[in-house]
């Protein structure tokens, strides 16, 4: 059970990941992240079950469509609002992830759907622990993304670039960084990602159009959690959320497993606003 | 080189520039000087595209560059160093110096670029791994200084270079902007202190309320007992 709940955190660490980037490049909340996540799981349904793809190699495969998806909502959509008060691309995003949503309604009506390949029940045995090859291998992809992504960040003129935004906007544009074109990018990967979560996540869970959403809640949690810099902290925010509702299920109905990521939310909100990096701070300077 | 022409610039329903007129010449050190709210820095944002101009225009070389995007203000050859360092604090020293060479024409020349860098300020080169957060505040204004430079400009304009810095390194800081202007970038620049602007610097630009006042060289403006106590507070 531990090892499924790691296994787990490694899925919504990618996940999280992308929400922090928009919000540490653009400050605004990705309610479309939702969006993304479900129509990514529609395209891997249509191209596993319908056409028979490798299902692990779809997630990779859609990633760059979808970047190229968040290039473009940004450019057309999302820049309109730059620079207006956080409600206005609250409430724009939030009209994405509701005209998404109901495309998928339109098109795939709303019956659940699930992804069930040969590798679906698979498992193998490591000193009396079974291991689910599906989760594991969705837990490489996941966290082999991050780390080209953070190699990417810490290497590329454009990575640069894109943490040289975040941290001041206005110094970047005077360094002659063109910060429209790397907000593109920034939501273009966190795009990418959230597309790359919500495939993976389909090979493990059943969806329908308002999949997504308890994600978004539980990546708001890692993402408070873990601090909004470093993908470290976003990894053990993950494990943190992933292993507390591993554990629940011991003293709670599996049902009410979803109220974990809120109360954790909003006891962390509560205790300490700064997160773990708060935490971790106060323990070495006590 | 740098002309500016009856610009007028607002914020919201305030305005904050009248009518500002100047123009900067190859080689020169050109000051701007006047009291906190006189309009000093819009001036400069105005210039580097940070602030739209509600009227006038700015030609830099002939070329109209009111309009553009701050970046390609940086592409054509102005660095401005804005005030309070802006750094990138959670970036590495070597990498606020790389970020600096962001266009093209100035990544093919980094390397030799940071090495002038490392010329005029050793202590960067002794730094290089730190991250920009954990500097001092001289070393900070070095590094934001070399993060302009790597851009290779043409035309070096600084906000308050000597902010909040210790008498010595006031005097630092301004011999090296001094170097800088000698081994051929044009300097415009805000200086709190009067006196060291103006003896430093070619010509000067008086500021007040937003409208240029004065302007002229620096023994001109010190030789004027009436401009001095007028607007030097001397």
């Amino acid at each position: 059970m531990i090892v499924s709940a790691i296994l787990l955190a490694g899925l919504y660490a990618t996940m999280s990941y992308g929400l922090a980037l928009i919000y540490g490049v653009m400050k605004i909340v990705n309610l479309a992240h939702a969006g993304v996540m479900m129509w990514a799981a529609y395209v891997a349904f249509i191209l596993i079950v319908h056409l028979g793809a490798n299902p692990f190699l779809v997630p990779i495969l859609i990633a760059p469509v979808f970047f190229v998806f968040g290039v473009l909502l940004q450019r057309y959509v999302v820049q309109r609002v730059m620079g207006a008060p956080p409600i206005s691309s609250l409430l724009l995003l939030f009209g994405v992830w509701l005209i998404m949503q109901n495309i998928s309604y339109l098109v795939f009506s709303g019956d659940t759907k699930a992804v069930t390949t040969k590798y679906t029940l698979m498992t193998f045995q490591i000193s009396g622990i079974s291991i689910s090859i599906n989760r594991l291998v969705v837990f490489i992809v996941g966290v082999l993304a991050l780390v080209v992504l953070r190699q990417f960040l810490g290497h590329t003129y454009m990575g640069k670039a894109i943490r040289a935004t975040a941290q001041d906007k206005e110094a970047s544009k005077l360094a002659g960084i063109n910060t429209e074109r790397v907000m593109e990018t920034a939501f273009g990967i966190g795009t990418a990602l959230a597309s790359l979560a919500g495939s993976l996540m389909a090979l493990i869970f059943a969806f329908d159009p308002d999949f997504g959403r308890s994600h978004l809640l539980k990546g708001f949690c890692i993402v408070v959690l873990g601090g909004l810099e470093s993908m470290i902290g976003v990894a053990l925010g993950a494990l943190v959320l992933a292993l507390a509702e591993a554990l629940s299920v011991l003293w709670l109905m599996p049902a009410l497993q979803d109220f974990v990521s809120f109360a954790l939310l909003v006891i962390v909100l509560i205790v300490m606003p700064g997160g773990m990096k708060e935490l971790v701070d106060r323990l070495i300077r006590p | 080189m740098l002309d500016v022409k009856n610009i007028h610039v607002s914020y919201g329903d305030a305005q904050a520039l009248w009518d500002v007129s100047l123009a900067v010449s190859r080689d020169e050190i050109i000051t701007l000087v006047g009291s906190n709210g006189s309009g000093k820095s819009t001036t400069l944002k105005a210039i580097s595209g940070l602030v739209p101009l509600s009227s006038g225009e700015i030609r830099f070389e002939k070329t109209r560059i009111d309009r553009l995007h701050a970046y390609r203000i940086v592409e054509m050859g102005i660095a401005h160093v804005p005030e309070g360092r802006r750094l990138w604090p959670g970036l590495s020293v070597r990498e606020n110096l790389e970020l600096g060479a962001y266009i093209r024409t100035a990544r093919n020349v980094k390397k030799e670029t940071m090495e002038w860098v490392f010329k005029l300020f050793p202590r960067l080169e002794e730094r290089i791994s730190q991250l920009a957060g954990t500097l001092s505040g001289g070393e900070q204004q070095m590094l934001a200084i070399g993060r302009g430079l790597l851009s290779k400009p043409k035309l070096l304009i600084l906000d308050e270079p000597s902010l909040g810095l210790a008498p010595l390194l006031v005097d630092e800081v301004l011999e090296t902007i001094q170097k800088i202007n000698r081994q051929g970038v044009t300097i415009l620049l805000i200086e709190q202190n009067v006196t060291r602007a103006l003896s430093l610097s070619t010509r000067c630009y008086v500021l007040e309320l937003g409208r240029i006042v004065l302007s002229g060289t620096g023994q001109d403006l010190l030789a004027d007992e009436r401009v001095k106590a007028a607007y030097l507070g001397l």
